[in-house]
């Protein structure tokens, strides 16, 4: 298991997930909304990032390139005005 | 017959010369402080009261007189369950955070009894040491008595022997700023930047709060510790001047590293007790606008007059007067079975209040609340447990406060590699300060560490009981058990 801090957009706390490495980015993300959802609703479409890139959500944890301990973010994704 | 003025320097600032050890020998810099100077440097030293110990014994007793005039009228049961519900978690907040931290002063300044670099700082620094004894024993005194209405006024005491999260975080902050200072950084960073620069006017603020809710034992205490506070909070001043004088580099980052120390800490106490633990009709004023008129103003002139900048994070601090209690205050909600105190969720009307005092940042803080709501209108009264978080939380490794800061849009966590270690910090001044001294800060473990070293557990029944030291008893819930007037559990939030 690999422990991560995690941030949801519009939370006002930094939470620890712990991410296992089979699991992929997309289920991570919904992990992390659950984690949060006493003080933020789950959102429709989300996308995570590390390090300011954004994570392809059927990559698996292990291949995402994260280690232990780092900062990854939870970010609504606003459709774009047609 | 003398007069006063004939014999006191006689009595507080005599110096004489060593014979049979050097200076820097009854004087070591590790133990003295830095900047080490020989004792003509520090001969000019003085500070305004030039208080007698005859005087001050005669005038403490007629303080502690009061205090206890105070008590013999007012500590009747009625007299504590008049107050309002909220404002008693402000006290359990205050209860436990205070005394056995003025308690860590008496070392600080008995340090500087021993090793002050001049007689009549060693003097002034003998009163100042009698003075936080004193504020250790009233409010344990007055605070702990009240654990006959709730057992959780215990941790009045039990506060900084527990490993709760929020002990660990003082306990930081104390350790290092109380006892394990020197002298020199003793007198810069707790009566200069923490006593000068907040806590001597938050007990103004604090009394004048008090007032208006109608608690007079509290307004008592705090005005009757304050009275002290103002007198030996004059050391640090003279000590900044000479070391601002030799070492201004040494000097400007003691101020900034304590100053952005103490608003960390400071913002959850007085903060919580200023916008949430106050009933609406009781604010005078918001912690914001306490903060500028009384805290801000005052500390820039006094940096002026010292000829020192204004810490260089000064726009991440203006920003936190705006976020940061508010952030911490939606979170600890979330994990009130953490603590030892209540929490209140604020109505309609507070969050008017909030949203007018807080025109930058409510729109990000009110959704939270929108949300702990809803959970509240699906949840049945008292079942704290359905309106909590689970995870478990971030903690910042120099602050060991969790992850707060910033603003809900973003975050300004940020983590560094150091040492083969991976360390996560809740802002850009924290990280600075553990960057300038890793060595102090690299070993220490949050509560997320310990966790994962398997010292604590990770189920947080288990946390809370077994590691932190609370029951079902003393645990924090919701005041009002979710059962809100304007909580409609048919129909919506009204």
């Amino acid at each position: 298991m690999i422990p991560l801090y995690g941030f949801v957009e519009g939370d006002t706390l930094g939470i620890l997930v712990l991410a296992y490495e089979t699991e992929t980015v997309a289920e991570l993300a919904s992990k992390l909304q659950d984690a949060a959802s006493v003080r933020v609703a789950r959102r429709g479409r989300v996308e995570l990032l590390h390090e300011g890139r954004v994570l392809e959500s059927r990559c698996p944890i292990a291949a995402a390139g994260i280690e232990p301990l780092d900062r990854i973010d939870l970010r609504v994704v606003h459709d774009m005005p047609k | 017959m003398l007069k006063r003025d004939e014999w006191i320097d006689l009595a507080r600032k005599l110096e004489w010369e060593l014979s049979y050890v050097s200076e820097r020998e009854a004087f070591p810099e590790i133990v003295s402080g830095r900047t080490w100077l020989p004792q003509q440097e520090w001969a000019g030293w003085d500070e305004p009261y030039r208080t007698t110990y005859a005087e001050y014994v005669a005038n403490q007793h007629e303080k502690d007189r009061s205090v206890y005039a105070v008590r013999a009228a007012l500590g009747k049961p009625s007299d504590y369950e008049r107050l309002p519900r909220e404002w008693l978690d402000a006290l359990k907040l205050h209860a436990a955070t205070l005394p056995l931290a003025e308690f860590a002063a008496v070392v600080g300044n008995l340090r500087a009894v021993r090793f002050g670099r001049d007689s009549a700082w060693r003097s002034t620094a003998t009163l100042g040491a009698l003075d936080e004894l004193r504020h250790t024993h009233i409010p344990l005194l007055l605070m702990h008595e009240l654990v006959r209405h709730s057992a959780q006024f215990d941790w009045t005491h039990r506060f900084y022997h527990s490993n709760d999260w929020v002990a660990i975080a003082a306990r930081h902050y104390a350790d290092e700023l109380l006892l394990a200072s020197t002298p020199i950084d003793f007198a810069i960073a707790t009566n200069f930047v923490l006593e000068t620069g907040f806590t001597n006017l938050q007990f103004v603020g604090l009394s004048a709060l008090a007032h208006d809710v109608g608690d007079r034992m509290f307004e008592t205490m705090v005005t009757s510790i304050q009275s002290d506070e103002a007198r030996h909070s004059q050391i640090g001043g003279p000590v900044l001047e000479k070391v601002v004088q030799h070492d201004r580099a040494y000097a400007q980052y003691l101020v900034d590293k304590w100053f952005w120390r103490s608003w960390l800490l400071f913002a959850i106490v007085t903060g919580f007790a200023m916008d949430y633990l106050t009933p609406l009709e009781s604010r005078s004023q918001s912690f914001k606008e306490f903060m500028q008129e009384w805290v801000v103003d005052q500390f820039m002139r006094m940096l002026d007059e010292h000829g020192l900048d204004k810490p260089w994070y000064w726009p991440i601090f203006e920003q936190a007067l705006d976020y940061y209690h508010h952030m911490v205050y939606a979170s600890a909600y979330t994990y009130r079975s953490t603590v030892w105190f209540n929490f209140v969720v604020p109505g309609p009307a507070e969050r008017t209040w909030l949203r007018q005092k807080y025109p930058r940042s409510w729109d990000d803080i009110d959704p939270v609340w929108n949300r702990i709501t809803e959970r509240w209108r699906e949840a049945d009264p008292g079942n704290d447990f359905s309106v909590h978080g689970t995870a478990i939380v971030g903690f910042c490794d120099l602050c060991q406060i969790v992850l707060c800061a910033g603003t809900p849009r973003n975050n300004s966590a940020t983590t560094l590699r150091h040492g083969g270690r991976k360390y996560v910090f809740c802002s850009e001044p924290c990280r600075w300060i553990f960057e300038r001294e890793p060595e102090r800060y690299g070993a220490h473990r949050d509560v997320v560490k310990r966790v994962l070293a398997g010292e604590a557990p990770a189920n947080l029944v288990a946390l809370l009981r077994r590691y932190f030291g609370l029951s079902f008893e003393t645990w924090g819930k919701d005041a009002y058990r979710g059962e809100y007037a304007w909580i409609d559990r048919d129909g919506g939030a009204r």
